[in-house]
This record gives structure tokens, sequence and C-alpha cells, in this order.
């Protein structure tokens, strides 16, 4: 009886241990908006590079298959984060712009999709050992094993997605993103939009890389304010004391449900929600209770949820394709060089989507005033966080 | 039948309070009454107003919005309830077997305060708040239910977690699939009552630690679900993951009484399906044969053994009804209240669906009450950030389960498990 009852209880714990293994881990999945470069947690690694380096140069393979068999096309390749690849969100994004890369420059693509946090440096090597051009990494988590294995591989050229170092790797291009800016735009084309006066946005953690977005969004409401001498109300976040409304995780779109008919019941009208998948939740509650607008972030909604794109005024865009694309390219003619790239309103990296099926309902004016506005705050007139 | 009629009885003797309690009673209500002067009265100038909202967004109002002034209506609370506390002192015997509701009506009145106070110069919307306190406490109080059934049969069931996620799965994967919600309801459900099988088997069969079964289900779920989720439901998101949800129905005439009618008639099937089960509960569990058995075999197998009841039989099919429950709590999640599934979306409910259980000392009403105070602890939290009372969000964050604790602190000398709970049976031991 007890040898049948361990078995029947081993097989299961092995099973959920498998499976659990095999699943994503859970937080940095949901974690929607990925950490932005944060520029002061990056120096313990730099400070390694003189000491990590003697040591290994002898080691080969970094040189090695290119000299031996030079690669006919150039190879980019992208090591996911454990959202994997198809994750709508920053991993997918960058995948894209190694697509695009691939269709405009006929080079070769490939990615490897890491199952858990200990697969960055196994999957880094991997490409290392295959002979790839650049490698794209994605997001802040992977900024330790980046760091790492640029030392070891000195030669090999990186690019990581959401992570900046400092002081700078020579052969690590960092991309980050000036989110608050397409924000700012967010935040004006939803004042200009709200008939209730009040918009609202709220946030999963409350991390600077999502409070980036928040000020950004609460800044363009006020500066719509100032412009027209409104008085339109944001509710669940105050730039200049930080506090607002978060939900405390990135999981429980029930939460987002909630917390959405909350903000409607207040009177809010424009909602937009930094909190990743929890964000759909406020999704579905608006188009339960009707007469109201999501602003999504990251990728535009409208295309990535396609169940709610009659709800979705507009999206505030974190364009990681374009970056990955121009790190690629700069590799590709040989100006690639260790450092940042920032992706800003200028060049693309952010931006606002396109309003859709709610076009014909934005006014014309309003949609002028955003160009302006954009245009201003390029030239650097415009302040987009407190 | 003797259990079912002495036990009032013993109820009706503890509630004969002592002087020493009824005079602290009393000491409370003043010190309620003079903590709404000095914390929020004195911060108030005079002529600001609050505003209550009595309609929830997107619904016809049936009564005006009621503004108030914040200082007067703050004074007046004061007062009322200083007056209760002196009263409560002076009188012989205080408010006697009403004490308790006079300490009801008091924390009633520092809550209303409080919000008074919070939404000064602004508006607070009292419906919303309702509104979304019993939607949060929806999933919680299915969740008891289900503990509820299992333990008072004698097998602790802390899968409830696990069950609902997979229940929220399968109810998504197979509404998408079928095109209808019900279909991928009946699925969650039984979702939810293969792992009951298993946790029955292992705990009444094999009578394995039941914390231990329960752990390895909840692993177990998480696993299998993310895995699930990952490389089907989240690729194939159009076909595996759009199951949408049941819209609310509003019920002829009730849903037209003045503000009651849109909180509770006006909802969508599940809310109605809980106060459904919560009925059949409470009643099956005190006042049927059914019940009698259930109970007596939580509390003392061996007894209801002799008398012929069959404790096996009587304990798995608890647990599969109470696993059930779980799977039907799970499909709020995923097409009662948001189209689709994700990852880890249950975050942790079935675990204070536990707590709301003993809250309610293993009753399906208390259950239901101790799922309420989370749900708006939980609300008026938000409620907060929203009205941007300066409170930093963590701490804010914190307050339903800080709540929780303390309730369950305060009462938890009172609560009584089933005698027999997370025993297994042994029939001719030795």
């Amino acid at each position: 009886m007890t040898k049948k009852l361990f078995s029947l209880l081993a097989i299961l714990i092995v099973a959920a241990m498998v499976l659990g293994a095999c699943a994503p881990a859970a937080t940095p999945t949901a974690a929607p908006v990925e950490p932005t470069a944060v520029p002061t947690e990056a120096p313990p690694e730099p400070t390694e590079v003189p000491t990590e380096v003697p040591p290994e140069p002898t080691e080969p393979p970094a040189t090695e298959p290119p000299a031996t068999e030079p690669p006919a096309v150039f190879k980019a390749c992208q090591v996911t984060d454990t959202g994997g690849i198809d994750d709508k969100s920053f991993n997918a994004t960058a995948w894209k712009g190694v697509e695009e890369a691939m269709a405009e420059f006929g080079i070769e693509g490939k990615y490897l999709e890491s199952q858990q946090q200990t697969d960055y440096e196994k999957n880094l090597k991997a490409f290392v050992d295959e002979g790839c051009n650049i490698i794209i990494t994605v997001g802040f988590l992977l900024g330790d094993a980046t760091a790492a294995a640029s030392t070891t591989y000195p030669d090999m050229m990186f690019s990581i997605v959401d992570y900046a170092y400092d002081p700078v790797l020579p052969n690590v291009l960092g991309q980050v993103f000036t989110t608050d800016e397409a924000a700012f735009l967010a935040g004006y084309a939803a004042a200009g939009m709200t008939k209730t006066g009040k918009v609202a946005t709220f946030g999963g953690i409350q991390i600077p890389t999502v409070t980036v977005f928040m000020d950004g969004f609460a800044l363009g409401v006020q500066y719509y304010n100032q412009q027209k001498g409104t008085a339109v109300e944001v509710l669940g976040w105050d730039p200049a004391t930080q506090t607002g409304s978060f939900t405390g995780n990135f999981e429980s779109k029930e939460d987002g449900r909630t917390l959405g008919l909350s903000f409607i019941d207040e009177g809010a009208d424009i909602i937009m929600p930094v909190a990743g998948p929890v964000g759909e939740g406020t999704a579905a509650a608006v188009k339960e209770r009707g007469n109201a607008w999501v602003i999504g972030v990251d990728a535009d909604w409208y295309e990535t949820v396609p169940d709610y794109k009659d709800i979705v005024l507009t999206s505030v865009l974190k364009n990681m394709n374009i970056t990955t694309k121009g790190a690629i390219q700069a590799a590709m003619e040989g100006t690639f060089a260790g450092g940042v790239i920032v992706g800003t309103l200028e060049n693309g990296g952010v931006g606002l989507a396109p309003f859709h099926d709610a076009d014909s309902l934005v006014p014309a004016e309003l949609k002028a005033e955003l160009e302006t506005i954009a245009a201003e705050i390029i030239a650097g007139n415009i302040p987009t966080s407190p | 039948m003797t259990t079912t009629t002495t036990t009032p009885t013993v109820k009706r003797e503890i509630k004969v309070a002592s002087p020493t309690r009824q005079r602290v009673m009393g000491i409370i209500f003043l010190v309620i009454g003079f903590g709404i002067w000095f914390l929020f009265s004195r911060d108030v100038e005079a002529g600001t107003y609050t505003k209550f909202g009595m309609t929830t967004g997107g619904q016809v109002a049936s009564i005006p919005d009621l503004t108030v002034p914040t200082l007067a209506t703050l004074n007046i609370l004061a007062v009322v309830c200083g007056v209760l506390g002196v009263v409560q002192l002076v009188r012989k015997d205080g408010f006697g077997k009403y004490t308790n509701l006079v300490l009801g009506g008091v924390v009633a009145a520092f809550v209303i305060s409080f919000l008074t106070w919070a939404a000064a110069g602004k508006s607070i919307n009292f419906a919303g708040l309702l509104n979304t306190t019993l939607l949060k406490a929806v999933p919680l109080t299915l969740g008891a239910l289900s503990g509820i059934l299992c333990e008072r049969a004698g097998v602790v069931n802390i899968a409830i977690e696990g069950m609902m996620l997979m229940g929220a799965m399968v109810a998504s994967l197979f509404a998408s699939v079928s095109g209808s919600l019900w279909i991928g309801l009946a699925a969650g459900v039984a979702a939810g009552a293969l792992l009951g099988l298993i946790h029955g088997v292992l705990s009444i069969k094999y009578k394995t630690d039941q914390i231990i079964s329960g752990t390895a289900i909840n692993i177990f779920s998480i696993g299998m679900t993310s895995y699930i989720s990952s490389k089907f439901l989240q690729v194939y998101q159009l076909q595996l993951n759009n199951p949408g949800t049941f819209q609310p129905y509003a019920i002829p005439v009730l849903s037209k009484i003045p503000f009651f009618g849109g909180i509770l008639f006006d909802q969508n099937m599940f809310v109605y399906a809980m106060f459904l089960l919560l009925a059949l509960l409470q009643f099956g569990l005190f006042k049927t044969r059914w019940g009698l058995r259930m109970r007596s075999v939580g509390e003392y197998p061996r007894a209801a053994d002799t008398l012929g009841i069959n404790v096996f039989r009587t304990r798995y099919i608890s647990v599969l009804l109470g696993s059930m429950v779980a799977g039907f709590a799970g499909a709020y999640f995923s097409i009662g209240s948001v189209g689709g599934f994700d990852e880890v979306m249950t975050a942790g409910r079935g675990f204070i669906s536990l707590a709301a259980m003993i809250f309610g000392n293993w009753i399906p009403v208390g259950a239901f009450g101790g799922s309420l105070l989370f749900g708006f602890a939980d609300s008026l939290a938000s409620k907060l950030a929203i009205l941007g009372v300066q409170i930093p969000s963590e701490l804010l964050l914190m307050t339903p389960y800080i709540v929780t604790m303390i309730v369950l602190a305060g009462v938890v000398g009172r609560a009584r498990t089933p005698a027999a709970d997370g025993v297994p049976y042994e029939k001719e031991s030795l």
C-alpha cells in the first residue's frame, strides 16, 4: 500500500517539477513593460572586465569558427527572455526587427528561447559556437549574462534590449527607450478625447520602467490643460508625489478588471493600464461598461489584442524592432560600436500608434496638435518627465 | 439529532456577555467617536463637501448622488459614536444582546467617516465601491465553499488554488474550442473534479498527509497550466484562448430596486450561482440528513461508522463536490471575469479563500462575510489610490492582507476546526 502510494506521489511530484520547469517563469513572462535601462545598476560588471579578460584570450571558439569557415551570409541571432518568442511584447518585437533585417539585407536570422534564467549563458554560448555575427539579447534580466559573455568573447558583437551599461562595454550596444515622450502624446490625446474630463492610468508594480509611462501620460494631460485652459483630471497617478494606483502584480487580469470598473465608476472614460496582461482585464471592463477607451502600451493593442480592437483608442509603442534592426545594420556595415542606442520619438524608437477605427472620431485639429507637440518634444522644448 | 439541538443553546449562553466586556465595548465606542473627531474632523475645513456616487458607472441612476457637508457629517458621526459609548457605559448591561450590532454600526460609522474625510472636496462612488467588493468576494466565497465542503467531511483541501487554476485554464480552452461558454464551464468543473479525485484517492484511500497531497496538486497545476498556456494557448490565441465571458443579466423587477438592485441583481451568472450555492450549502449542511452525516464524518468518523454511515464514501463525495466548486470558481477567472486564461491568473485567491473559510468558522454564511471583508478592504485600498490619498502603493496593497490577519487573529480563538479535519480514517485500526 505505502509503496503504491509513494510511487504515485513520486510520479505526481516529478511531473509537476518537469512541467513546472518547462513553463516559463511566471513573473518575467508576465512583466509587460520590460525594465528599460537603469544605468546605475550596471557598474559591478564592467569593473571586472580588466581582470577577467587576461586568463581567457587563449580560448579559441570565439575566433576560430569564423576563421576556418567564413560564413557566407551574415548571421543575426536572438536569445529571448523567458517570455519566449511569441510573448506579444519585447521578445516578439525584437524578433520582428531581425525578420525585417532578414528581408531587407538578405541575412540569416536565428533565435533560441530561454525557458529559465539559467538558460541565458548556455544559449549565448551556443550562438557564439555557431558563428553568429551579432547576438541580440532581449530584456533587463539578461543584463548580467550578456555582460559576462561580452568579456569572455571580446570579438563578438552584442546588442541588448532594455539595458545600458555604465561604463559602456566595447562590444555591447544597449537599446533603451524614452517611453515618456510617447506616453506624453497619449496623455495629450486622451485629454483631448475625454468626454467626462477624467482620464486614468495605473501600473502593475511601482518600478521606474512602469512609472515612466505614467509620468509621461500625466504630464501630457497637464500640458493639454495649460494650453486649453481645461481641467482634465488624471486619476491613478500623481507625478509630483509619485503615488498612485497599482495592482501589485503582472498576472491577475481580474484585478485589472475590478480596478478598471472602479475607474469608470469614478468617471474616467480613458484608461491606460501599464501592467501587461492585467491590462486586458481592464479592456474587458471597458468593453463591459461601454462609452470608454483603453490606451495600450508596448505594442499596438489594436493588432495584438484583436478582441478589444473596437475600444483601443491608441497605443504607446516601444519599437524594439527599429533599434534592433539598426544594431544589425551597424554590425553589417562595420560601424558597430559599444554604447547605447536610444529609441526616441525622433528616430521612431517610441511612438504613438495610429487611431485605427477611432480615427474618424479624433478631430483633425487634435491630430495636427499632436504632430506639432511631437516636433516640439523632439526639439527638446517640452519636458516629458517630472 | 441531539448535536443539532444543543449547539444553539451553547451559543446563546456564550452571548450573555460579562460586565467587563460590556464596559470594554463602551470604551471602544468612545475611542472610535473621539478618533473620528481627532483624526478626521480637525483636518477638514468648513465649507467642503463630499459627494457619494450612488450609481455604478454605465447604469441609469436610480437614486440621486448624495452630497454632504464634510465637517458636519464627521462631527455628527463622532457625536453619535460618543453617545452610544456613554449609553453603553452608563446603562446597566449596556445594549445587552444588541451590543455586537451596535459595534458593527460604530465600525461602519468609522469607515464612512474615513471615506468622507478621504474624499473631502471630491467625490467617491459608493455604489461602485460596493459593486467591486461583491465582485472580488465572488471567487473567494466559491473557494471558501469548496474548502467547507471538504473540511466539514474531514479532508483538508489546500489544493483549492491549484484546482481554480486548472479550472480556469480548462474552461477557457474548452469554451474557445467548442464556442459555448457552458461547455467550457462544465469542462472547468470536471477538471476540478479530476484533481479532487486525485486528492481524494491520495488522502482517503492511501491516507497520505493531506497537506502534502494538496501542495503537490498546487505545484502540478501551476506547472501544467503554465506549460500548456505558453506552448498552446498563447501561440494559438484566437483558436484556443478566446472564450468570451458570461454577460451580465439584469433580473427583471429586482434589478430595479433603488441602489441595491443595480449592485446585486445586474451581474453575470457566477454572482447568482454563488448566492445559490451559498444558500444551498448553508441549508444542506445544517438542516438536512446529508449535512448531518457529512459533519459527523468530519467530527467523529468512528461514531458515524458505527451508526452505519459509509465514512469513505461520504468523504469521497464531499471532496469531489468541493473540488467541483473550486473548478467552478476557477472558471470565474477566465470566462466569468475576463475572457481568456493567463499564467497564474488566480494570483493566490485560493489561499485567501481558505482564510475566509476559517474566518467564517467553517460556516458558509460566515465565509461569505469573510470574503466580503477582504473584498471591501481590497476595493477600499484601490479607491484610496484613485482618490489620490498620499499613501505609498506598497502600503495600500498590504491593507486587505493586514485586515485579514487582524480579523483572523482576533477571531481565531473562537474558530473551531472540525475535530477529524485532516485525520485519515482507518476502519478497524489495530
